[in-house]
């Protein structure tokens, strides 16, 4: 009943909103306490008209039969679809974009040819110009999401690692075309289908190969060809960087397309003039989640003039409380039905600049078209401008700054390394650095926003062992400062050491959490120059506040990756102790991989350090 | 040997079957979704205490301070039953709230019942066999039984303690 | 043995149901001025007035209670004097009524200010059914009323009459409304509140003079009455409610007095006896010890007066028992669909006082605890009154609450966290 934001900004904000009589998420949390045990413990089944139906013990099965082993797996592939959907959506949209601005319809260019060339290369397409090359990698991707579930994904085949592809293609993981796995798992999890909890298992494992391969690394990648790829720069985070005077743009959400075409053309003189004639001194396209992280880690090139990272999914309301955002575009997901409520109480303008996502009582939408890109971004600055005429006084900003390092990923890396790997390697066998950990995910009102996984990063770091952030995990730390440099002095000795060699912080902002697929590619990379599997190296996951379905997509994909894959909150899985043991223990010996569910940071970073020695002691380092 | 609704909070897992049960059972048609659409309060609450949930209900205490507090006659504990209820009882609730500042569990909320606001609280589910709420149960954390003397004598000493 | 009480309402009929469990023999006798067979609640006289009650909603016993509880009643005759020595209490029909124990329930009278004009015509009191009568059907023919006090009687009178259609101007002598039950900042809610609804509030003055019909016009020239202010301002008004506060009703005992100590109010230990033998007093009369201040105090309360009145009957009983715990300032009010509930002490008056407070107005909530090491002294629950009882408990069991003191002001602090604190 008193929880609290780890962050002071947040936390002033949500004074503020309870000053102001409206209910926020932290309200809205107290008021759903207590909440059911059925639930969060998976065993409740709405599937049908004779449910719903709850597994208690005096009742061990629902009307139809169903245990609470198969109501337990089936309602948790029922979320991993939601996530490889949304995923498939992202990269849909990607892929569109990046075939039509080949063709030249687009306000974009092409961001990174080089990368273009090599995964043309990789994947067989040969093609003698840019726009040719771009056209039909496009038109691969398009029809590798569309292809048939029996047709096994090109992606999966080039970019995993050799011993992975042995040990899925043993268990007949290796997955098909991507809408097709969904349509196949989505039918298995229709009543009185498949009710064997081991094959629907095995199912999340196969859609989380479909999805990371496709839903990540082939976003990521057509991201990078698109926009370009990130490159380590500086960032400004935190409620402290709006500026008042400005017609300030939220850019939230998950998908940059739309959000880059604002950014740039704010930066017109055209859409300038325009906001100086309305009494603002310009235009700033502040950014928000995971939208924010993808313009932040590409303000060197395609998001040049990026304002600054506002905060993470669980701050959006206090975000548009300071009064101060005229506009929140929002594309695709994570924007909540409560964002509606603390828009109205001010002035700011939500738009969906999405087809899939309407939200209740908003009535502008400018559905992002590839084709039409330029004149949206336009239409939807001018709605800023206007709005931004609307703005009232009661306008409150935290003072609270941050700076940090963002835009790492294996290309700056080895950038940064002069072109190998080799250096990080050598700290990591010398143990200076005892090995890595991807603390990733979203943020939660159970943990405290952020509290949870702002603890861990730290008793991390603190061990010697390299943090990796993504998605709204990287937002908490840029707003702690953790992605700042001079954050190395909270590290253990070795890390330190290397960090302040580096002139890098202990916590590497990868992005956002699409960038998730950034990771994979870097354990890839590792495991290949080390030639070992990637379950053998000293690396694990952790989604310390893990949320909604996309995320658990992420987590199974950790685990088919063969990494320890920690969760903060509990999956609504314990119903079921076949589930739960499977998931705990049993996959280990499938996929090396496996979940552990561990509440107090302390103690999860213990076990985490605890698997990575074991590792370490594996590969004789 | 009088009965009364035991709490084993230790197996509540927060369904909250019993409030929903509980709402249905208070009006005619005993419909759930009528309950939930109309909005009948529920007479006994879950509340989450440090991530655990814990049912409450009013305990129907020998000495009760509500009924003490009552200026409209209302409250009244039926000598027979043991039941601590205020309606039905010959006195309308005028909801002057003196119920809700001295019930020292804080098992007596506001409602509004045809315009007005009045105190609404666990009647004991007069007329049933077993209370709703034990019936909808459905982790066994409420139980409905004759209390036993060492349960008895807690209530009251609790009661006692409390009350005035 | 023979009991006799002399009141009827609260205390009273709690000492008379608590006497008939405990003794199904011996006579009880009730002695009350008032004509009303049934024991009626003044507390609601105000809803009586505005017409949302009637007589029998005022009751809060049976009609039959005193039958039932086989009980003499001597209504609409006064007890005029106690004779200590011969145990006999002296009625105003020159009847003696002898007694084993006697309990004194006579609860409080409207204080009348020494103001000229108090006696004129349309000027009420209102504590009794009595009165209420005659201000329910006044309101019928007047236009204007203004009430004199702005405590917890006036408040309630002034909605209550305003309720009647008619217009309402309280004056309240003090800097502010309910100076007792609230700090400044409620009663600025509540006077604001009231103004909105169009009751006209004014605070910091009194009232000079009534000055009644004829009067007025020869003094103004015009028809009407109505009253001088202290600061020279003229009210008309057509009636004229006296609400400027109680006092224990001791006149019984001020002309003879067997030797009965009083105070503001009769004296009474934790028995509820009085410094004479076999006098008991409970209820408004009473002066009883505070457990938060640790003195002694009125507290003129229902539940506080219910809870004496049975304490004395099981004393005059022989089931000797002692008053526990109990605070003289409690009070739970509704003004305009806002319910509050003060209880102790709702203002840091120490050093050490710690105030926790949320106040929110736009949603009109104001939930204010006050803590002195480590213990709730007081609290004050504006438009959410949730926990009000549980922290109320708190307050009386003086129990160390440090440890859950984020929850304190929460709404869904439950009895669960105190237990499990």
């Amino acid at each position: 009943m008193t929880r609290r934001s780890a962050h002071a900004s947040t936390n002033q904000m949500l004074e503020r909103t309870r000053d102001m009589g409206l209910k926020t998420i932290f309200d809205r949390y107290d008021a759903q306490q207590p909440q059911c045990g059925f639930g969060m413990q998976g065993v409740c089944c709405q599937l049908c008209s004779h449910g719903p139906c709850r597994i208690t013990p005096k009742s061990p099965r629902a009307i139809c039969g169903a245990t609470a082993d198969t109501i337990v797996a089936r309602n948790f592939l029922k979320l991993e679809v939601h996530g490889a959907a949304a995923y498939s959506h992202h990269l849909e949209e990607v892929a569109k974009t990046l075939k039509a601005t080949a063709e030249g319809k687009t306000p974009f260019t092409i961001g990174d040819e080089g990368k273009l060339k090599e995964v043309c290369k990789a994947v067989g397409i040969k093609g003698n110009s840019t726009k040719e090359l771009a056209i039909a990698l496009s038109d691969v991707i398009l029809n590798e999401l569309r292809k048939g579930s029996d047709d096994p994904l090109a992606l999966v085949k080039i970019f995993a690692p050799k011993t992975r592809l042995e040990a899925w293609e043993k268990l007949g993981l290796i997955p098909g075309g991507v809408h097709s796995e969904i349509r196949d798992a989505l039918t298995k999890t229709m009543s009185n289908i498949t009710t064997d909890p081991v094959d629907l298992l095995l199912t999340t494992l196969r859609l989380a190969i479909a999805t990371g391969y496709m839903g990540l690394v082939g976003t990521i990648t057509l991201q990078d060809i698109l926009l370009g790829t990130p490159q380590i720069s500086e960032a400004n985070a935190d409620l402290g960087e709006i500026d008042p005077k400005k017609v300030n743009i939220l850019a939230h959400g998950h998908v940059p397309l739309m959000a880059t075409a604002v950014l740039q053309a704010a930066q017109t003189p055209e859409m300038i003039k325009l906001a100086k004639a309305a009494g603002a001194e310009g235009i700033d396209v502040l950014g928000s989640m995971c939208t924010g992280q993808e313009l932040l880690q590409r303000s060197g090139h395609s998001a040049k003039g990026m304002g600054a990272q506002m905060g993470n999914w669980l701050a959006q309301e206090y975000i548009v409380a300071t009064g101060a955002i005229d506009l929140v575009m929002m594309d695709m997901n994570c924007s909540i039905p409560g964002l509606k409520e603390v828009a109205d109480r001010f002035h700011t303008e939500l738009v969906s600049v999405d087809s899939i996502l309407r939200m209740a009582g908003v009535d502008k939408n400018v559905d992002y078209a590839p084709e039409k890109a330029a004149e949206q971004a336009k239409e939807l600055i001018t709605m800023a401008i206007e709005t931004y005429k609307k703005r009232g006084n009661d306008i409150v900003i935290p003072k609270n700054k941050a700076k940090g390092v963002v835009g790492f990923g294996v290309e700056s890396i080895l950038g940064a390394l002069g072109g190998s790997l080799d250096p990080l390697l050598d700290v990591i066998k010398k143990g200076l650095i005892k090995g890595a950990v991807a603390v990733v995910g979203c943020t939660n009102n159970r943990n405290g926003h952020d509290s949870a996984g702002l603890q861990l990063m730290e008793e991390l770091i603190k061990k010697d062992i390299l943090v990796i952030s993504a998605g709204c995990m990287s937002s908490a730390a840029q707003i702690e400062g953790m992605q700042d440099p001079v954050s190395a002095a909270k590290a253990g000795p070795g890390l330190r050491a290397v960090c302040e060699k580096l002139s890098i912080p202990p916590v590497l902002s990868f992005g956002s959490c699409v960038d998730i697929g950034r990771i994979g590619v870097l354990v890839t990379a590792l495991a290949d120059a080390l030639n070992v599997d990637p379950s053998q190296l000293p690396v694990a996951a952790s989604a310390p506040e893990y949320l909604e379905q996309k995320a658990v997509a992420d987590g199974v994909f950790a685990v088919a990756f063969g990494l320890l894959t920690h969760l903060g909150p509990v999956p609504p899985v314990t119903g079921s102790p076949l589930v739960t043991q499977i998931l705990t223990q049993d996959v280990e010996g499938l996929t090396g991989g496996k979940v552990l569910v561990e509440l107090d940071m302390v103690k999860a970073a213990d076990a985490i350090e605890a698997h990575i020695m074991t590792k370490r002691q594996g590969l004789g380092i | 040997m009088r009965k009364e609704v035991m709490i084993d909070a230790s197996k509540c897992n927060g369904c909250l079957s019993c409030t929903v049960a509980c709402s249905a059972a208070h009006i005619p048609s005993g419909d759930p979704l009528e309950a939930l659409l109309t909005g009948e309060p529920s007479r006994i609450a879950v509340y989450s205490v440090h991530g655990k949930a814990v049912p409450i209900t009013c305990r129907h205490c020998d000495e009760p301070a509500c009924v003490n507090a009552c200026m409209a006659g209302a409250m009244q504990k039926n000598a027979e039953s043991g039941r601590v209820k205020n309606e039905n009882t010959g006195h309308d609730c005028i909801g002057c709230w003196m119920c809700v500042m001295a019930c020292p569990y804080g098992v007596i909320n506001q409602r509004e019942k045809e315009g007005r606001s009045v105190a609404v609280k666990c009647d004991g589910c007069v007329g049933r066999s077993v209370p709703a709420c034990v019936e909808s149960c459905p982790n066994g954390a409420l139980t409905y039984g004759p209390v036993n003397e060492y349960a008895e004598t807690k209530q009251r000493q609790a009661a006692a303690s409390q009350v005035a | 043995m023979k009991y006799v009480i002399i009141g009827s309402s609260a205390a009273g009929s709690s000492a008379v149901e608590t006497l008939r469990k405990l003794d199904k023999e011996s006579t009880i006798t009730v002695i009350s001025e008032e004509a009303n067979l049934r024991p009626y609640s003044r507390c609601l006289l105000s809803d009586y007035i505005a017409g949302e009650i009637e007589e029998d909603g005022l009751a809060f016993k049976s009609a039959d209670f005193f039958e039932k509880h086989n009980v003499e009643t001597i209504f609409s005759v006064r007890a005029v004097r106690i004779d200590g020595e011969a145990k006999e209490v002296h009625l105003s029909n020159n009847e003696k009524v002898p007694y084993d124990k006697l309990l004194l329930a006579t609860g409080s009278v409207n204080f009348v200010p020494p103001i000229k004009g108090v006696d004129s015509k349309g000027v009420f009191g209102l504590r009794s059914l009595e009165e209420a009568r005659q201000i329910r059907n006044y309101t019928q023919k007047v236009r204007r009323a203004l009430v004199l006090g702005g405590g917890l009687v006036g408040c309630e009178t002034a909605y209550a009459l305003y309720r009647t259609g008619i217009e309402v101007t309280v004056v309240e002598m003090a800097s502010r409304l309910l100076p007792v039950q609230m700090d400044e900042r409620a009663s600025e809610i509540l006077k604001s509140d009231m103004e909105c609804e169009g009751i006209r509030v004014i605070t910091g003055i009194g009232v000079q003079e009534i000055i009644p019909t004829g009067f007025w016009a020869r003094l103004f020239g015009k028809p009407g009455k109505g009253v001088q202010l202290t600061n020279g301002e003229r009210l008309k008004a057509d009636m004229i409610v006296l609400a400027a506060g109680t006092r224990p009703a001791v006149g019984l005992l001020q002309e003879h007095n067997p030797g009965i100590q009083i105070n503001h109010g009769i004296l009474v230990n934790k028995k509820m006896e009085t410094t004479y033998p076999d006098i008991y007093a409970a209820g408004d009369v009473a002066e009883s010890i505070d457990t938060l201040t640790g003195k002694r105090s009125l507290s003129p309360i229902w539940p506080n007066a219910i809870i004496q009145g049975k304490v004395a009957a099981s004393c005059m009983a022989g089931r000797p028992v002692d008053l526990a715990q109990q605070i003289a300032m409690q009070n739970a009010c509704e003004f305009r669909e806002v319910p509050t509930i003060s209880i102790g002490q709702v203002e840091a008056t120490e050093k050490e006082d710690q105030v926790l407070e949320t106040y929110r107005p736009q949603e009109r909530i104001y939930r204010k605890i006050v803590l002195r090491h480590g213990k709730v002294r007081g609290l004050l629950f504006m438009g959410d009154i949730r926990g009000a009882g549980l922290i109320g408990s708190l307050i009386r069991t003086q129990r160390d609450v440090t440890s859950i003191k984020e929850l304190l002001l929460h709404p869904e602090i439950s009895w669960a966290h105190v237990a499990d604190q």
